[in-house]
């Protein structure tokens, strides 16, 4: 089958055309005004490409593309190929995979990057390297547009590792700062545990299925799964020759990969208990907070088990082990951020809890997993910007504790949160509502069903998810009422106002008048101030819309969309192909109970955060006394740096000063012995390059000669 | 173009069937386009290069770019797969190396032309008694460039051992020629000198290798030869003892042209003495002339002996085995022990003869396999054109920067530190060396991953290991040059010279090393079609070269299908 949508292949490379463009402004001083820009269209670009390729895209409601199968590849070049791929050569090709899933991350990468690379061109507005923020900011997105793109484990391996380092630059923005460079460490170190997993785990599935890529993987692994029952699509030879490989395998290499792709995903995306590094990512200019942070880069271990679902289900422990770990994680950083009082903070840990639920869902194999992902990265990224707002408009201050009232002087901020808040608290009837209890639901099926192995596994995780429903909405607006509501009063932060100036020019005060001049609003001088509506507030619109009534739309339809858009569509990939929803009275009535109760909790938390941190602010003080070892726990998040400095620092540090001890005296010792073998016959060969003509060509006659004389011995000798 | 060039061919075929018999060269005119484009160059490059005006002198690169472009145009293709917009074609082994050298000749070009106007010794230069092409071109330094790589071209192409014989010596002997062009500069004085005894001597070896071949078979043409070894080897079960010792003297004395063992001596001093940008052109031009040689000569054998059919015989195999150890061992221990990064790229140039010796033994595979892993020769062409790219950064940089006295820097001192005031130019140094150390994910990895690889799956394990083993020996050298680009204490008056073209011809030549290591692909996929007969085929085998070569594009052409599905 042939699909007519070539220019899908190069959706990925408009970023990187972004790079090169922002590079170039880099380096020149008068270009860099348009690194911003060049950076939004670029991914401007993509989104528009991605929307272009969509009805061409097998799977999607609607999809033109004629023909069977439920994905299409779109070949860009032949990357790595050794061997013949039928007798179990290598193949990895820069080949890229739509189906709807990818279909839905791309939205979601590009769209919402598109809105917050908009936003971040007035965040970002004269600060020093405006242009390396925007080249991280484009490098990003064209390293995670192959990551969801790549048709093989591979690129998908590489975009992974793109966006690590992506995030790495871009969490170390501010170089200068000690507290950036250590968070910025602390983040790449934290995803290399993670990552070692991943990358063994994909070693792991070459040496089960003889191949990575995705076209034979997932069906090769639902063939295994099936036992050889009745399937609805055609195994090609490939596909039949991996499921034969792995027939010939250990069993136990079958139950293996699962929990080493997992430990990448766990890294990526911040679960128990290798979260600690997503905190402290915070120091990170808010913009990349809301692109990297929250909306995409820490979802894409929630797209890998999405993506290899089929795989996850080889172990029967996998999806449980993910839902229980979901689950915990999503409880843990609910009630550490009960306690927070960092703004940024606060979202950061909710990112963790919400995360959780990703896993949870994509662990009972429910659309809510992937549909929760989408609506986060909606109110997440509104959320973090709004607070991004405020956090300028106060000069860089973070302590939640030391605003109220903002409503008056940041009226558009306000309302633009209060959105995003209600979708995070799980509102009725806003998206984070449809798509938390959507995943919740199914969890409680799943362990109230008992026809899985390990339900009750599952039962818990919907458990705990239901009882962080209620901890989410309270701690949201906890934030909400403090920052907002009560009488107005607030404190500035230590940053000075953004000169426009960069890094090589020599700040004249004529300069900094005329930067003045043109762009007052980004001098502090008269306390705080509502944001411009362009290139501000304008991209937060859609963003607050997406927020209230992208559950209704994905769901229900309202008429523009085909109803239940996200089931067919996520029900339509690859990796569910052969997986049908149990659908039944009973666990209509399961659903309807879960969303009822999770609904209401959502709202009890609303109201008492309003008696506590609106109404009656001074009761939290009665309220926290009995109950205070409880909150110096929370505050202290658990000690769980503190444990990993117990665990897993110290022992290493002494572990690494053995070995470098070790290294100094043994291995130098023999590697330098070694590196004076090469160097002792160089010095005896030295003498023959004497310079001297004649000797050089009596060198090469003896050589000749010698050299006859082995060949014609060892001739004669044979 | 296409059009010119077939009616050209089915000129060629309609001469007279007795004069096609005798005159190889007729016979062959029609593929002999871009030799004629660049010789043709070459005398205008004479002609302007004498000009009165300055302008005139001036247009002479010029001409030589213009006619190098206009010849890459022109490598004729034996075969075109068309698929909407897109169009493939596939060179033959020829075509190939005809277009690395005419590629990689442009980027030389490059680094050769730009001159920098503004250094004193430009002005001095002028004067016809202090010609040195470091600092100032001349027309007929141009002229002898484009003449050698017509001779690389035609080695390439070869169909005869007179031919190739003649073509090796176009290759080399306007060499001798730049390498002694700087008239005042006694160092290039005396490497050219050597270089051109040291070259004539190796020339007399394998002429008498030459004709003791043609003793043996009664041949100059090489198919004949061909035919002639094939039936040897059916009737008697193993080849002559004249046509083995012709075989290993014409395999040593064509080691001088790739500057391996035992025919190595002369590299370091030569490489050293002329000025960077001749460098670069001896590290690439006759090392490529010679591999063509090499394999052109080794396909009348074939890779068809031994007990599973697919081995050289026997003692041409020991042969090829001890050149290359000895070069991959003496190039890299010499290399890492020198003061002159100049004289290190030398021993290193001996050192990746050694390893692209390697692929010889490996030879093409009788059933084409899918990937270019398993064809030796495959692996070779794509090695050259990896070696030579890097090859153009390194010593193109070494020809961009000037030390006090003006003269291009050598030593380690003098390029330490450069990263801290030329950060393009330590950049591109380093790239380049990265490739040559074969660090992933550069060409030169690619290049090393196929040329062991083939070595591996044909069963030469303890070479790839000793190969192996010589590549981090060779990692001493690279990065200490790498590191002394970035780390080393800035040397005082180092200076890059304000020269665009140079500096252009280095850095397409180190991004490219980048570039092609992701997206090399297509470039294997093109060197593996190349060498997917041998240059030489038997009277048999050419019978059915055209049925062969459509059957074996079909799964290639199924391979590159834009767009599939399941």
């Amino acid at each position: 089958m042939t699909l007519d949508f070539d220019y899908a292949k190069f959706i990925p490379w408009f970023p990187a055309i972004g790079v090169i463009i922002c590079f170039i402004c880099c380096m020149k001083p008068a270009l860099r005004k348009l690194a911003g820009p060049a950076c939004v269209l670029s991914i401007l670009a993509s989104f528009i490409a991605a929307c272009m390729a969509y009805s061409y895209v097998p799977g999607v409601p609607g999809s033109t593309a004629a023909g069977e199968g439920n994905f299409a590849i779109s070949h860009l070049f032949n990357w790595i190929n050794i061997g013949d791929p039928e007798k179990g050569g290598f193949v990895a090709n820069f080949s890229y995979f739509f189906d709807p899933l990818t279909m839905i991350m791309l939205f979601v990468v590009t769209g919402i990057g598109t809105l917050i690379a908009t936003y971040a061109m007035g965040y970002m507005h004269g600060e020093r390297g405006y242009a390396r923020f925007f080249a991280g900011v484009a490098l990003f997105i064209f390293s995670m547009t192959n990551l969801v793109m790549g048709d093989n484990l591979l690129v998908l391996y590489l975009g992974w590792e793109g966006v690590g380092i992506c995030s790495y630059l871009l969490i170390g923005y501010y170089y200068d700062k000690p507290i950036a460079v250590e968070a910025a460490k602390k983040a790449f170190i934290v995803n290399r545990i993670g990552d070692l997993g991943f990358a063994l785990g994909i070693f792991l599935t070459y040496m089960t299925f003889g191949s990575i890529e995705y076209k034979v993987i997932i069906p090769a692994a639902q063939e295994l799964l099936a036992h050889g029952a009745e399937h609805a699509v055609a195994l090609t030879p490939a596909v039949k020759a991996a499921v034969a490989q792995a027939h010939s395998v250990s069993p136990s290499y079958l139950a293996w990969i699962p929990f080493l792709l997992m430990l990448g995903a766990f890294g990526k995306s911040a679960q128990l208990p290798l979260f600690v590094w997503l905190p402290d990512a915070m120091a990170g200019p808010t913009p990349v907070s809301a692109l990297v942070h929250a909306a995409t880069m820490v979802t894409s271990g929630v797209y890998m088990i999405a993506r290899l679902t089929p795989i996850f289900q080889l172990s029967e422990y996998a999806l449980p082990v993910v839902a229980v770990i979901g689950g915990i994680t999503c409880l843990f950083a609910g009630t550490i951020a009960l306690t927070n009082n960092d703004l940024k903070g606060v979202f950061a840990y909710s990112t963790v809890s919400q995360l959780g639920y990703m896993f949870i869902g994509v662990a009972v194999i429910s659309v809510g997993g992937v549909f929760h992902l989408t609506t986060h990265a909606f109110f997440k990224a509104l959320l973090f910007l709004t607070a991004g707002s405020v956090m300028h408009a106060l000069a860089g201050n973070l302590d939640i504790r030391t605003m109220s009232g903002m409503r008056k002087k940041m009226p558009v901020t306000c309302w633009l949160m209060f959105f995003g808040c209600l979708a995070l608290a799980g509102f009725p009837f806003t998206a984070g509502y449809y798509s938390k209890d959507l995943l919740l639901g199914d969890a409680i099926v799943k362990g109230t069903i008992g026809n899985v192995p390990h339900a009750n596994w599952y039962l818990v995780a919907g458990i705990l998810g239901i009882i962080t429903a209620f901890i989410t909405a309270f701690y949201t607006f906890r934030l909400w009422f403090k920052v907002f509501m009560g009488p107005t009063s607030w404190e500035m932060g230590t940053d000075e106002g953004h000169e426009p100036v960069d890094d090589m020019e020599v700040i004249t005060d004529a300069v900094a008048k005329e930067a003045e001049e043109a762009d007052p609003h980004h001098t502090h001088h008269h306390g705080p101030h509502e944001m411009p509506m362009w290139p501000m507030n304008l991209p937060l619109i859609p963003l607050a819309l997406g927020a209230a009534v992208l559950g209704m739309i994905a769901v229900g339809g309202l008429g523009l969309i085909a109803p239940k858009w996200i089931e067919s569509m996520l029900f339509n990939s690859t990796q569910f192909a052969a997986f049908h929803p149990e659908h039944s009275a009973a666990t209509d009535a399961t659903h309807h109970t879960v969303e009822f109760i999770s609904g209401s909790l959502a709202v009890l938390g609303i109201a008492l955060a309003f008696v506590f941190h609106c109404w009656k602010r001074e009761w939290v003080a009665v309220v926290c006394k009995p109950i205070k070892p409880a909150i110096n726990i929370l505050v202290g998040k658990y000690y769980v740096d503190e444990l990993y400095e117990l665990l897993i620092r110290r022992p290493l540090h002494t572990f690494g000063r053995v070995l470098f001890v070790f290294d100094d005296y043994v291995l130098a010792g023999l590697v330098n012995f070694a590196s004076f073998i090469p160097r002792l016959a160089g010095w005896a060969a030295r003498p023959t390059q004497n310079g001297v003509l004649q000797k050089y060509g009596v060198g090469m006659g003896l050589g000749l000669a010698i050299t006859l004389l082995i060949v014609f011995y060892a001739w004669l000798a044979a | 173009m296409i059009d010119i060039m077939t009616t050209l061919m089915t000129l060629a075929q309609a001469a007279p069937e007795a004069a096609k018999a005798t005159n190889v060269i007729t016979e062959h005119l029609g593929n002999l386009i871009p030799e004629l484009i660049l010789l043709t160059g070459g005398v205008l490059c004479l002609m302007t290069g004498l000009g009165r005006e300055e302008g005139t002198r001036k247009a002479t690169a010029w001409i030589a770019g213009a006619s190098l472009l206009l010849a890459i145009i022109f490598i004729p293709n034996i075969h075109t797969i068309t698929k909407g917009f897109y169009t493939k074609e596939i060179l033959d082994m020829s075509g190939f190396i005809k277009l690395a050298a005419c590629s990689i000749g442009f980027l030389l070009l490059l680094v050769s032309a730009a001159v920098p106007d503004l250094l004193p010794q430009t002005k001095e230069a002028e004067k016809a008694s202090k010609f040195d092409p470091g600092n100032i071109f001349r027309g007929e330094y141009f002229a002898f460039f484009l003449f050698s790589l017509v001779g690389l071209m035609l080695t390439a192409g070869a169909k005869d051992l007179i031919w190739l014989f003649l073509a090796l010596e176009l290759t080399s002997l306007p060499t001798y020629v730049m390498v002694a062009s700087a008239r005042k500069n006694i160092a290039a004085q005396e490497a050219g000198v050597k270089y051109f005894f040291l070259g004539a001597l190796s020339a007399a070896i394998f002429l008498y290798g030459f004709a003791l071949i043609y003793g043996a078979t009664g041949h100059t043409d090489l198919t004949e030869i061909k035919n002639v070894i094939a039936a040897q080897n059916l009737a008697n079960g193993e080849l002559s003892g004249m046509l083995i010792t012709g075989l290993v003297l014409t395999i040593l004395g064509f080691c001088f042209k790739i500057a391996a063992f035992p025919m190595h001596y002369y590299a370091a001093d030569v490489y050293q003495g002329a000025s960077s940008a001749v460098t670069a052109f001896l590290a690439f031009v006759p090392k490529a002339a010679g591999f063509a040689a090499l394999i052109i000569i080794l396909s009348t054998v074939g890779w068809i002996y031994g007990p599973e059919k697919n081995h050289l015989p026997e003692i041409l195999e020991i042969l090829l085995w001890v050149i290359a150890v000895a070069s991959m061992f003496l190039g890299n221990v010499l290399g890492m022990i020198q003061k002159s990064v100049k004289r290190a790229l030398a021993y290193s140039s001996v050192a990746h003869s050694g390893y692209m010796v390697i692929g010889l033994l490996v030879g093409i595979p009788a059933v084409a396999s899918d990937s270019a892993i398993g064809n030796g020769i495959a692996a070779i062409i794509f090695y050259l054109f990896a070696y030579g790219l890097a090859s153009v950064g390194s010593f193109g940089i070494l020809a961009c920067v000037r030390n006090e006295k003006g003269e291009e820097v050598d030593s380690y001192d003098e390029i330490a530190g450069l990263f801290k005031n030329h950060k393009v130019i330590a950049a591109i140094l380093a790239l380049s060396v990265f490739s040559l150390l074969g660090m992933p994910p550069l060409m030169g990895f690619l290049g090393k991953i196929y040329i062991f690889g083939s070595a591996f799956q044909a069963g030469f394990i303890w070479l790839v290991i000793i190969a192996v083993i010589n590549s981090a020996i060779s990692g001493a050298y690279y990065l200490r040059i790498a590191n002394a680009a970035f780390f080393g204490k800035p040397a005082e008056g180092i200076t890059a010279t304000n020269t665009p073209g140079r500096l252009t011809g280095a850095f397409i030549g180190a991004v490219a090393t980048l570039v092609l290591g992701f997206t090399g692909g297509f470039l294997v996929d093109t060197a593996s079609h190349a060498a997917e007969k041998p240059p030489v085929l038997r009277d048999d085998e050419s019978k059915d070269k055209a049925a062969a070569f459509d059957i074996n594009l079909e799964p290639q052409a199924a391979l590159n299908k834009d767009i599939y599905a399941q």
